[in-house]
């Protein structure tokens, strides 16, 4: 058993920390994560697939064939998982496509089948909740978690075919599960605006900026988040934002996986938080939450 | 003048034959994030509406509205009662937009990289260097060359080519 893992662009090249926590943490519950070499990028249902459909489904299609765990594909990345679940679905419904992407396939001495199930790695934790819960040394008191599912996490829901896309309760489930707290909030199902910053940088930053007030007269302190797009949305704008409309945004931003890792009992340190804009530091102090 | 384009319409009728179910109810613009901000100038109705009268011109050349604004956030194709699969569409008219080199500059930037590296961000000697201090283990990403024959084969290096202007 055990899942293929596919790392894609932005979290290997860009926010290694957050690879180490997810790594960390299934290795904790005993899942196997295998790495595989050769893989391209995914290639992000936001860029590339929006200027060449054809390229986009030849390349996902190609990472689809080197695949060859049971579990099939776990990625720690909402494009990814949309990029890879979107390819199954596009070429198991279409023939033509398929024959044509498997004749481009071969000059490669590549085949897609099209039989490697894909899975969110936040999936994977909350079909695997019971071990989680299980696994929880710290219970995260204190925490006041806005969650922020993101799109590509749940829709369109044909083809993610996982949680609801409007409703969805499976991150606020696994946050709880580590003794956090889940705090709604206005426009928590919105979009984060990050792939509009490749057109409109300004139209992008109003989505952010809109996402982080509803999230500031919320109450909560800090957001967790389940792609690295979203991550850099709100990480790397809070500044640019307070520079700009003088406001005094301060959200700590924790991947998923950080958060479960923390409450496993692993350290700061060597989950290297320091390589956070927002250290979660001063919210650890201002709960009281010893790490 | 706005003129109707056949043919371009029933290319993206055969890419998305949902496009037809479209009674332009507007339940698209109404949930649609991007709408909401642009006080209705990014507008998917308006969209489709210019897909089924088949206006490559306003799609593709002024591009008006501007198709690249979409944040694919898949609400519209969540919401809407006829099942139109909006971002399926919206994807055909940015690949034309791609074909005739009229794209914003990000684009580029990043399928210039995965035709070159294989992937949408290089590995920088910094990054490679964090990940060994982390104990993260080395990345082997896919034969360049591999790459290159494929997107050679699907057109795409002659399209992200020429866009290099």
């Amino acid at each position: 058993m055990g899942y293929d893992l596919f790392l894609g662009c932005v979290i290997p090249a860009r926010l290694p920390y957050l690879e180490v926590s997810s790594r960390k943490i299934f290795e904790k519950l005993g899942i196997e994560l295998h790495d595989v070499d050769g893989f391209s990028c995914c290639p992000d249902p936001t860029g590339i697939e929006q200027i060449d459909h054809k390229t986009w489904l030849t390349l996902g299609a190609r990472n689809l064939s080197l695949c060859n765990s049971n579990g099939g594909i776990i990625s720690f990345c909402s494009g990814c998982v949309e990029t890879l679940k979107g390819v199954n679905y596009s070429l198991n419904k279409d023939n033509e496509a398929k024959k044509e992407v498997n004749d481009y396939l071969s000059k490669v001495g590549k085949a897609y089948e099209g039989k490697v199930e894909v899975k969110h790695f936040a999936q994977v934790l909350y079909e695997n909740l019971d071990k989680v819960k299980d696994s929880v040394e710290k219970p995260l008191e204190g925490f006041k978690v806005a969650v922020h599912y993101g799109c590509h996490y749940l829709r369109p829901s044909e083809i993610i075919e996982w949680d609801d896309p409007f409703e969805p309760v499976t991150l606020d489930g696994i946050v709880k599960n580590l003794g956090a707290e889940s705090i709604d909030y206005d426009l928590k199902m919105e979009c984060c605006g990050n792939p509009v910053e490749k057109s409109d940088k300004d139209l992008s930053l109003q989505m952010i900026d809109n996402k982080l007030k509803a999230i500031k007269e919320s109450g909560a302190n800090c957001v967790v988040v389940v792609c690295p797009a979203c991550y850099q949305q709100f990480e790397f704008n809070q500044r640019e934002l307070n520079k700009k409309n003088n406001s005094e945004y301060d959200f700590p931003i924790f991947y998923l996986s950080e958060l479960i890792a923390l409450s496993f009992g692993f350290m700061p340190d060597e989950l290297g938080f320091k390589f956070h804009r927002i250290k979660p530091s001063k919210l650890f102090e201002s709960i009281s939450f010893t790490v | 003048m706005s003129v109707i384009n056949f043919e371009f319409r029933n290319e993206v009728l055969k890419h998305n034959a949902s496009l037809s179910y479209c009674y332009q109810c507007s339940t698209c613009s109404g949930g649609c994030p991007i709408a909401l901000i642009t006080n209705g100038k990014y507008n998917p109705r308006k969209i489709i509406e210019e897909a089924i009268l088949g206006l490559k011109d306003k799609l593709v050349e002024s591009q008006d509205p501007n198709p690249w604004l979409c944040s694919t956030c898949q609400k519209c194709v969540e919401l809407c009662p006829q099942k139109v699969e909006l971002t399926e569409i919206f994807t055909l008219i940015k690949n034309r937009c791609f074909e005739s080199h009229k794209y914003p500059e990000a684009f580029y930037l990043q399928g210039h990289s995965v035709f070159e590296n294989g992937i949408a961000i290089p590995y920088s000697n910094a990054i490679v260097a964090r990940r060994k201090t982390l104990g993260l283990p080395e990345i082997k990403t896919a034969p360049i060359e591999e790459i290159k024959t494929l997107m050679k084969e699907t057109n795409f290096e002659k399209n992200i080519l020429e866009g290099n202007k």
